[in-house]
């Protein structure tokens, strides 16, 4: 079956290669690497590609449509370093680093709204996407908390004429997409208008578990953006954008070995909007003066079996004003000063009072510095100073150069520090999971208030050592290091290697301090892990005559708890033989962190003819990472539980029709490989056509 | 491994023949061997609460080293068991849990490893339901248990150093908590789960000469 489908494919490709007769035009810039493409978020000015000195990658807004991608997850899981992750939706794994430390940006605001860390991408409708731009290493120099892995900045279509597109889906599981963007141009005003509805009847079987479910969801995303010229100088941008979503589920909670079914529906709505000020005093001196405001709003409504709701309400609002002047000193330095302030408040009834917000300011400076003298090398320094209210401050410094051996090759280095603030789950939870077990998690700020109060009322049976050491929590912080190499020998052949470590210091982890009488454990959290993630990422591109490409990209991926590392080397872990005995865990049965790969690769076969005609297929490979420690220690090694790596297969092919009409269609997950328990949202083979109008070629 | 065998009776036939030359008297004794104890029940599920809890009878199943055998529940108030066994919890005869010389610790490290009970160890008795000499809870003692998966994992390098009701020695390995004595899959359905848990395999060497040597 799967090697039929394999046939099919390929037989329409061929077909549709011979009846095409059409020559082959080659666009000079399609691989990217060194050309004059304008990439913004690497220096958070306006750059060319060819001169930024730190490693960057670009997603164009055509091969999200050739792939027939609708969600960022989708996007992102085809790309080289990147790894999506399960559980709490689809966070984004960048180099081995977890979700929670990568900022997601849309127009270069930042997206809030993670559960335990982790944002879900699905939330993000790719429709009206010109580029996705990735910085990858710490980029808090310039962005602040959140961007220590890198930075994805989603960057929209803004079209600066008249246009009228419209596109509907119909997949597999019942799913549905349509979109509409409209944009229009009247005399110095321009104004765009996106629309977007996703609904699916949903796919998550999980085998041998507790959630049996399928999740059908439904989303909707507005997005209207505003911009009006006063002068050549003067611009004033407005944008807002709101996204909801409805999850109907049927939850299963294991209370000691039973399970206890409950009907479950969840909304999150998130609303973003942001109103920036243009200004250019003089060709030298130009600033930005930006408003942003983002409000995630997520409400859990539970109804078990026996009739007992369940609420469970989480509202953030986020506020920001940030000027940024750019002064361009001469031919050669240019310079950034941007200062901000932040409030940020949150209401859960995780927390002791659903009504009382916990707020958090911070004020922030940055300052950037770029040497381009337009020859051999290019400079770039810069800090940032963050101070925070709720936690220890933070500084971010960051450096890069670049040196350019010739128009073919270029060598890169960068090292910088980034951060993650504390979230306020890590500061206020206040959670006793009544359900199973009742454990207990409190923040840092909570946990001595609330245990002491305990004690008080003689719940307490006995506190850890480490209840003591519980104080103000501190920033994680990450030092990466990146050395990178882009060879572009010809027009057809591309290749960039780069190698990366990145040391995190100060990992916040929830720890058990102590237990109530009754046995059950209390948790809170504490800074105490050190880790590493290094390794390398290889890709390259080709073009072939006849319009065809074709891109390959390899990770290689070693991650670890340097204190885990320290006690196996001085052979104070031990792991459970096969027969239940117990014996020294070696080095080499260590894996390093959970959830990561050793090996990743993906291959991209594409072909375009002069017609439009498009087709192309997509694999992925993930080898396997750890899930869960199984076997008796607290250290992930070859004994615990894996999920086992996998491939997966996607095509796509489309084709313009008359008078602006357009089709696609193609298969995701060919080869139908599911894994319920470890890729709850990985969808097995799906189906899907697509109908495109569009008033612009 | 056969050389490594011939080389070590090498060894002890050489220190036979050196310490027979002193005067002190050696006796050359026998090695002791571990005993397995294979899925002993420790108040298995009987049933359900309508809250979903399973539960037992509760009552604690009692059981001798020293004559390898399970004791019977009429004799829980004498010093013919070492051991109880309950859920995860495990009792000595010590304190207020019988009228034995009984007591335990925990000592983290390998079993085969542990040739002498130093003589600075500190055995703990029980003090129920407050502390118990083998230390009660996931993550304290001798297992872990984690709530999503419902799992009783024993924790890797944890020997249960014993003192018996009669004062003598002996030490302890969990294996596993459930029936066929290994610990179950995380995707095992709940019922087996419930159904295969609270049956102990562990394997133990006993003392009886009353020295702290195995």
């Amino acid at each position: 079956m799967k090697k039929r489908a394999f046939y099919i494919i390929w037989a329409c490709i061929i077909l549709i290669n011979f009846n095409s007769k059409a020559q082959m035009n080659f666009s000079k810039d399609s691989l990217g690497l060194y050309s004059d493409t304008v990439f913004v978020t690497a220096n958070k000015s306006e750059r060319q590609v060819k001169n930024i000195s730190v490693p960057i990658s670009m997603i164009t807004g055509k091969s999200i449509v050739q792939a027939g991608n609708t969600r960022l997850a989708d996007v992102l899981r085809e790309q080289n370093g990147i790894t999506m992750t399960s559980g709490f939706g689809a966070g984004v794994q960048l180099q081995g680093l977890n979700p929670d430390y990568t900022i997601i940006l849309i127009d270069g605001e930042p997206l809030i709204g993670r559960t335990a860390g982790v944002l879900d991408l699905n939330r993000i409708a790719v429709g009206n996407i010109k580029k996705i731009e990735i910085v990858k290493g710490p980029s808090s120099s310039l962005y602040g908390s959140e961007a220590m892995a890198g930075v994805i900045n989603i960057i929209t279509d803004k079209k600066n004429t008249d246009a009228l597109s419209a596109n509907i889906r119909y997949g597999s599981y019942n799913t549905k997409d349509g979109n509409i963007s409209i944009s229009k141009r009247v005399n110095k005003l321009h104004a765009q208008t996106f629309y977007n509805y996703y609904s699916t009847d949903g796919f998550s079987v999980r085998p041998n578990s507790n959630n049996r479910f399928i999740t059908p969801i439904a989303r909707t995303t507005f997005t209207q953006n505003i911009q009006y010229k006063f002068t050549d100088k003067t611009s004033i941008d407005g944008s807002v954008r709101y996204n909801t979503e409805n999850i109907k589920s049927i939850i299963a909670v294991a209370n000691n070995g039973t399970t206890i079914y409950s009907n479950g529906n969840e909304n999150n709505n998130d609303l973003n909007g942001s109103i920036v000020v243009n200004h250019k005093f003089s060709d030298k001196i130009k600033t930005k003066l930006n408003t942003y405001y983002t409000q995630f709003k997520s409400k859990q409504d539970l109804l078990t079996v026996s009739g007992n709701p369940y609420n469970d309400l989480f509202q953030q609002n986020f506020k920001r004003v940030e000027d940024q002047t750019e002064w361009k000193i001469n031919a050669s330095l240019n310079s950034i000063i941007g200062f901000g302030w932040i409030t940020e408040n949150v209401n859960s009834s995780r927390y002791d009072n659903i009504d009382s917000a916990k707020t958090n300011n911070i004020q922030y400076a940055f300052n950037q510095w770029e040497w381009n003298n337009g020859k051999k090398w290019v400079a770039n320094a810069g800090f940032r100073y963050d101070k925070n209210q709720n936690f220890a401050s933070a500084f971010s410094p960051k450096f890069s150069l670049m040196y350019k051996v010739n128009t073919q090759l270029r060598f890169k280095l960068s090292a910088g520090r980034g951060f993650k603030a504390p979230d306020f789950r890590q500061l206020y939870l206040n959670f006793t999971n009544a359900a199973a077990g009742s454990y207990s998690v409190f923040g840092a700020v909570e946990a001595q208030k609330v245990i002491n109060r305990l004690m008080d009322l003689g719940q307490i049976g006995n506190l850890f050592s480490n209840f003591y050491q519980l104080k103000k929590l501190e920033p994680e912080y990450a030092t990466g290091i990146h050395v990178s190499a882009e060879w572009e020998p010809n027009q057809s052949n591309e290749i960039q290697v780069q190698f990366f470590r990145n040391d995190i210091n100060n990992l916040i982890d929830v720890q058990q301090v102590g237990n109530y009488i009754s046995g059950s454990q209390i948790y809170s959290y504490l800074n105490i892990k050190n880790a590493f993630t290094t390794g390398f990422e290889i890709e390259t591109k080709q073009k072939f005559a006849k319009g065809w490409t074709s891109a390959i990209g390899y990770q290689f991926l070693i991650t670890g708890d340097k204190d885990q590392i320290a006690s196996i080397k001085s052979g104070t872990v031990y792991t459970k033989n096969d027969n239940g005995t117990s014996r020294l865990l070696k080095l080499s049965d260590y894996v390093g962190l959970p959830n990561t790969s050793k090996h990743r690769l993906q291959a991209k076969l594409n072909y375009e003819n002069t017609k439009g005609f498009y087709a192309n297929i997509r694999a992925i490979y993930r080898s396997k990472w750890a899930v869960a420690n199984t076997n008796g220690n607290e250290v992930f090694d070859e004994g615990d539980q894996f999920g086992a790596g996998y491939i997966t297969l996607n095509y796509s092919m489309g084709k313009p029709l008359k008078k602006g009409w357009a089709i696609q269609a193609g298969i995701d997950n060919i080869n139908n490989y599911m894994d319920g328990l470890n890729l709850p949202n990985l969808a097995g083979r799906t189906f899907y056509i697509t109908l495109k109008y569009s008033t612009q070629k | 491994m056969k050389k490594a065998i011939w080389k070590s009776l090498v060894v002890v036939m050489t220190s036979v023949f050196l310490f027979s030359c002193s005067k002190s008297t050696t006796t050359v004794v026998a090695p002791l061997s571990a005993t397995t104890v294979k899925d002993l029940p420790a108040d298995t599920i009987i049933g359900i609460t309508p809250q979903g809890q399973p539960f037992g009878t509760g009552k604690f199943t009692f059981y001798s080293l020293e004559k390898n055998t399970i004791i019977a529940n009429s004799d829980s108030a004498t010093t013919k068991w070492d051991l109880a066994f309950n859920g995860t919890k495990i009792l000595t005869n010590s304190g207020n849990s019988g009228s034995g010389l009984g007591g335990a610790f925990i000592q983290i490290g390998l079993f085969e490893e542990l040739k002498t009970i130093s003589s600075d160890s500190v055995f703990k008795t029980d003090n129920g339901p407050s502390s118990y000499a083998v230390t009660f809870g996931s993550g304290r003692g001798w297992y872990t248990y984690d709530p999503i998966k419902n799992l009783v994992t024993p924790l890797a390098g944890r020997v249960l150093v014993i003192r018996t009701a009669s004062g003598k020695y002996a030490k302890v390995e969990i294996i596993a908590y459930y029936k066929g004595g290994a610990t179950l899959a995380a995707t095992a359905p709940d019922a087996e789960k419930i159904s295969k848990q609270r049956y102990y395999t562990f394997r133990y060497i006993f003392q009886p000469n009353g020295t702290r040597n195995f």
